[in-house]
């Protein structure tokens, strides 16, 4: 049957207008084969118009439509909403864009912008000629969640996916929960006891019968796809390792931060006795101290009292020449929360920081505040120009430039100098490669945008909480922990998934299995099977995205695209060749 | 390079600056500064090295002379650090430190210690009157010389080598190797500062504290003038009897309207007084009021049968003479006007 199809031309309330002539658009295309209607709108996407549309496709019964506007990646969903609402299977709608890559593109030749245009909607025609209808893949999604590393974020997203009566395993590599946060004793900004935090969500976790707690583990290997990852983990005990294995609907992975290891000599680091990271002074403000005869608590390192303690801010982050360019964000704040803990506990020492500008955001200031109120000296050194630090009696000498006097050098003479070290990627990078996770420049794993989708990785199904995204504090990390559980509850809760159609299949009868396609395929979605006796490659629908990598190395043209197959493609190449 | 210290911070609280730890080097202070300029940029630059603990710094500077405390800087303040009462703090703190006897940093730091000496000094007099048998004549006259000698001793024992050091400290350990020529040539920098606090008119909206200020300083002059070489209590001179009795009522008229304004802390400036405002501003007022009143009951021939009212201002005459003059605030007058003076030097380089 011969298609009915229908064009709007869109102004874009003169941003196409002004160098479109989007009437002689409108001209050149009306009598294009199969065209009902044709026509131009100061506004595609405004209500009015969308309404129009609908009752349009309705009245004149028409089985395709075509939208010349801006970029589908603003209004795709919308045209694909107009469809639905009229009747339309929304595969019908093909979308050309004549802003981006018409108007502003040759804002400078407004003949040949329009020119470009009627090619690019004639070639759009082209397309919505042979589209056809599609229904979405429909799969079924296992209700459980696998929640890997069980630090704040990890048991955080594992007790609000339990409570939403989702099954969940909660996969710890260590013999015990809680990641880092077992060694705060003090938790900046309100100063809760970690290890009291702790024992709470342990006592919680406990509770859920809906999770299952594997610690000493390790995923070691998945396969399958959003609403059914097959998930092998290899846990070790005293009888040596056991692989369990289980089938789980959504990923959700919390394996956390290290903490900077400084490197050999980097301000005295290993060279020098008396400095330490700032984990490790965390440590001492625990066990390092000692009572006076007259009941007054001093602090001792290497069995000599500290009295003076220097603090140099950002190492290992917002390094001017090493790679991590990133802000920590967590290490002012602890660092100074240190510093009135340790001010707290022995009344007569003195702190000095040394800092880049101090970054305590929000109610974290507050604490900056009350540091200064102390006494405590702050010190402000220039990116380019950071402190020196060398050895003087068996105490370190640090001298910097203070960009903030007007003499500008300034030393002190130390007991301990604590290097206010910052959050790197785990150095463990087994499981991100097993998975497939992207990792941005930092090096931490990559959500799919930053505001919008900040939770969700280019894999479906798999998500992202805590530090192992990016520097974070607890409160930070809890926030984005709960985030994760609800959208990875959102893929497995319905018991079943809708996904695109628009993927890629293969010819098994000119296939030859020479795995060409399967090494290109970015999301492992190709995989041989046995075809009456002969090797060919097999397409996983749920995993393939529809990206077309695989089309062009095809040797023997084997596979199709849905939606973008060989004849629409060149029925469009026709048109523009014209 | 100077070394970070805290105790220096620690020692300046006693001298009344508590706050200024508190700075985070916004600079607001010294956007709204009227006195401060790009050569001499106040007072967060005194703020910071206060916090650094930088003595050789602030010893060195004489910034803390260029500020009137017209009290703007304190109230912009977003971490209300105070930089005002620091600026005033260090003024405190360098008149303790160019005062060789180091009792002016004593005095100001123990409220405690500045009350014994008092009443040690009204012991003195009270004993000296006894010595006498309370004749009147004698005291009288031996007032008329103490005076006279107390000046004049105080200037060349404390004062005049307090200002050398303030000389040494600021101008030679810095290392300015200036010619005679200029020293000279600057002179006049001194004098017109000492007389008229011309650049606290440079503060916004001090228009009428400025001019009370000159008001009180001329009235507090002459009247020293008039007591000490016009003999105001023996004179029979019309002329000089009257204007005792308009000087000594302009200075503690002036000096009422001062206290009040503390008392009543509506300007910036007068919400932090401590102990050696209060002694300088009361001793001043006691003093006007008292020369008044014995001129007064002299002339109504009731003195003879009141020694008490005498030895009560003897009491603060000597108590300002030799406390609140050589050790108390009221040096900041001479070090203000050689600041200016030493400042001119400093930037004829
Ligand atoms: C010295 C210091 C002081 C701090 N002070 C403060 C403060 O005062 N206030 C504040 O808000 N924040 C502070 N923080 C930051 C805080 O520790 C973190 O924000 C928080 O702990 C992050 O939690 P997380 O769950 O993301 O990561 P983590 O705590 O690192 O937990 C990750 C967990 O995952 C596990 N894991 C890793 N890889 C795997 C794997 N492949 N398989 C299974 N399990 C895995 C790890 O063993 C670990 O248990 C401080 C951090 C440090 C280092
Ligand atoms: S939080 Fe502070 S110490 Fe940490 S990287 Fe950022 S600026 Fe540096
Ligand atoms: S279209 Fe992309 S995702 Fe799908 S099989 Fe081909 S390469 Fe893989
Ligand atoms: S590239 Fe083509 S021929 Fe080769 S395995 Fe894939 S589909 Fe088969
Ligand atoms: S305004 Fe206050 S906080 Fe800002 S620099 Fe001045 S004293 Fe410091
Ligand atoms: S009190 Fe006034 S003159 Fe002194 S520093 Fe502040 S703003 Fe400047």
């Amino acid at each position: 049957m011969k298609k009915k199809l229908g064009v709007y031309i869109c102004a874009c309330g003169g941003n196409i207008s002004d160098y479109v002539d989007i009437e002689k658009v409108r001209e050149a295309v009306k009598d294009e084969d199969c065209l009902v209607l044709a026509k131009t709108t100061m506004f595609a996407c405004g209500d009015t118009n969308q309404k129009d549309m609908e009752q349009d496709i309705k009245e004149n019964d028409l089985s395709g439509i075509v939208v010349a506007s801006c970029s589908p990646k603003l209004h795709l969903t919308t045209f694909r909403g107009v469809s639905e609402r009229a009747g339309l299977n929304k595969y019908n709608y093909v979308h050309a864009n004549i802003r981006e890559q018409g108007s502003w593109a040759h804002s400078d030749n407004k003949v040949g912008a329009t020119e470009k245009a009627i090619n690019l909607v004639k070639a759009a025609i082209a397309k919505a000629r042979l589209a056809e209808s599609l229904e979405p893949i429909i799969i079924e999604s296992k209700r459980s969640v696998a929640v890997i590393g069980a630090g704040v974020a990890g048991m955080k997203a594992a007790i609000s996916l339990a409570r939403m009566k989702d099954e969940v395993y909660l996969i710890e590599r260590e013999g015990k929960v809680g990641g880092h946060l077992s060694a705060l004793e003090k938790i900046s900004p309100e100063g809760t006891d970690g290890r009291e935090l702790l024992a709470r969500l342990e006592k919680e976790i406990a509770a859920e019968p809906n999770i299952t707690l594997l610690t000493n583990a390790e995923v070691t290997g998945t396969s399958g796809n959003i609403g059914d990852f097959k998930v092998d983990v290899t846990i070790k005990g005293s009888q040596g390792e056991m692989v369990k294995q289980f089938v789980a609907g959504s990923i959700l992975v919390a394996t956390g931060f290290n903490s900077y290891t400084p490197a050999e000599g980097e301000f005295g680091y290993s060279n020098i006795k008396s400095v330490i990271t700032l984990p490790e002074f965390k440590a001492l403000i625990s066990e390092g101290g000692k009572a006076d005869a007259d009941g007054t608590m001093r602090l001792y390192y290497n069995n000599r009292e500290v009295q003076s303690i220097a603090y140099i801010y950002c190492v290992g982050s917002r390094q001017v020449k090493g790679e991590n360019k990133y802000c920590s964000r967590y290490c002012c704040t602890a660092a100074i929360q240190s510093s009135l803990d340790v001010r707290e506990k022995f009344p007569n020492v003195d702190n000095f920081h040394f800092t880049r500008g101090v970054r305590t955001y929000g109610k974290q200031e507050l604490i900056y505040k009350e540091s200064n109120d102390k006494g405590d000296v702050y010190i402000q050194f220039p990116d380019k120009k950071p402190p020196v630090v060398s050895e003087e009696n068996g105490k370190v000498l640090v001298k910097a430039i203070d960009i903030l006097s007007e003499k500008s050098e300034s030393e002190v003479v130390a007991d301990l100098l604590v290097l206010v070290t910052g959050m790197v990627p785990d150095s463990d990078t087994a499981l991100g490669n097993l998975l497939k996770l992207p990792k941005g420049r930092d090096k931490f794993f990559n959500e799919i945008h930053p505001k919008l989708r900040p939770v969700e990785t280019v894999i479906d199904g798999i998500t992202i909480a805590g530090t192992c995204q990016g520097p974070k504090n607890v409160a930070e990390s809890v926030n984005s922990a709960l985030s994760a559980a609800a959208k990875s509850h959102s893929f497995v809760s319905l018991g079943e998934l809708e996904l695109e159609p628009i993927v890629a299949y293969v010819d098994n009868d000119t296939c030859n299995w020479c795995t060409a396609c399967s090494d290109v395929c970015p999301f492992s979605a190709v995989s041989m099977i046995d075809h009456n006796g002969k090797a060919v490659a097999q397409i996983n629908k749920s995993t393939c995205k529809g990206c077309g990598m695989c089309l062009p190395v095809c040797p023997s043209d084997s596979i199709e695209l849905i939606s973008f197959t060989n004849k629409e493609m060149e029925s469009m190449i026709d048109v523009l060749a014209q | 390079m100077s070394r970070l210290d805290t105790k220096f911070g620690k020692k300046l609280k006693k001298y009344g600056a508590t706050e200024f730890n508190r700075c985070y080097n916004c600079g607001t202070c010294t956007a709204v500064c009227s006195l401060t300029n790009s050569e001499d940029s106040f007072p967060r630059s005194m703020v910071r090295l206060s916090a650094a603990g930088d003595q050789n710094g602030i010893e060195s500077s004489l910034k803390p002379w260029l500020c009137y405390y017209c009290g703007e800087c304190s109230t912009s303040c977003p971490q209300t650090a105070n930089p005002g009462e620091l600026m005033m703090s260090l003024r405190r703190w360098l008149t303790g430190r160019y005062d060789w006897t180091g009792l002016s940093g004593l005095f100001y730091r123990s409220s405690l210690v500045t009350i014994i000496a008092m009443v040690l000094v009204f012991a003195g007099v009270i004993g000296y009157a006894a010595y006498e048998s309370f004749d009147m004549e004698r005291i009288m006259h031996t007032a008329h010389y103490f005076e006279m000698f107390a000046i004049m001793g105080v200037f060349a024992v404390i004062l005049l080598p307090n200002i050398v050091r303030m000389w040494y400290l600021t101008v030679i350990k810095p290392g300015y190797k200036l010619p005679v020529k200029v020293y000279a040539s600057s002179m006049s920098e001194l004098f017109i500062h000492m007389f008229t606090q011309k650049r606290a008119l440079g503060c916004d909206d001090n228009q009428a504290r400025w001019f009370a200020h000159l008001i009180l300083v001329i009235g507090y002059l002459t009247l020293l003038f008039t007591t000490v070489f016009l003999d105001w209590f023996s004179t029979e001179s019309m002329f000089v009897v009257v204007l005792g009795y308009v000087v000594s009522a302009i200075v503690f008229a002036v000096t009422f309207v001062f206290v009040l304004g503390r008392i009543k802390q509506k300007q910036e400036i007068a919400k932090h007084s401590r102990p050696s405002d209060w002694f300088f501003i009361i001793w001043l007022l006691l003093m006007g009021i008292t020369a008044f009143a014995v001129r007064l009951f002299i002339d109504l021939d009731l003195l003879a049968g009141n020694l008490w009212l005498f030895l009560f201002h003897f009491t603060i005459l000597a108590q300002w003479a030799l406390i609140i003059v050589p050790f108390g605030k009221w040096t900041h007058f001479l070090y203000r006007s050689f600041a200016m003076y030493f400042d001119k030097l400093q930037k004829s380089k």
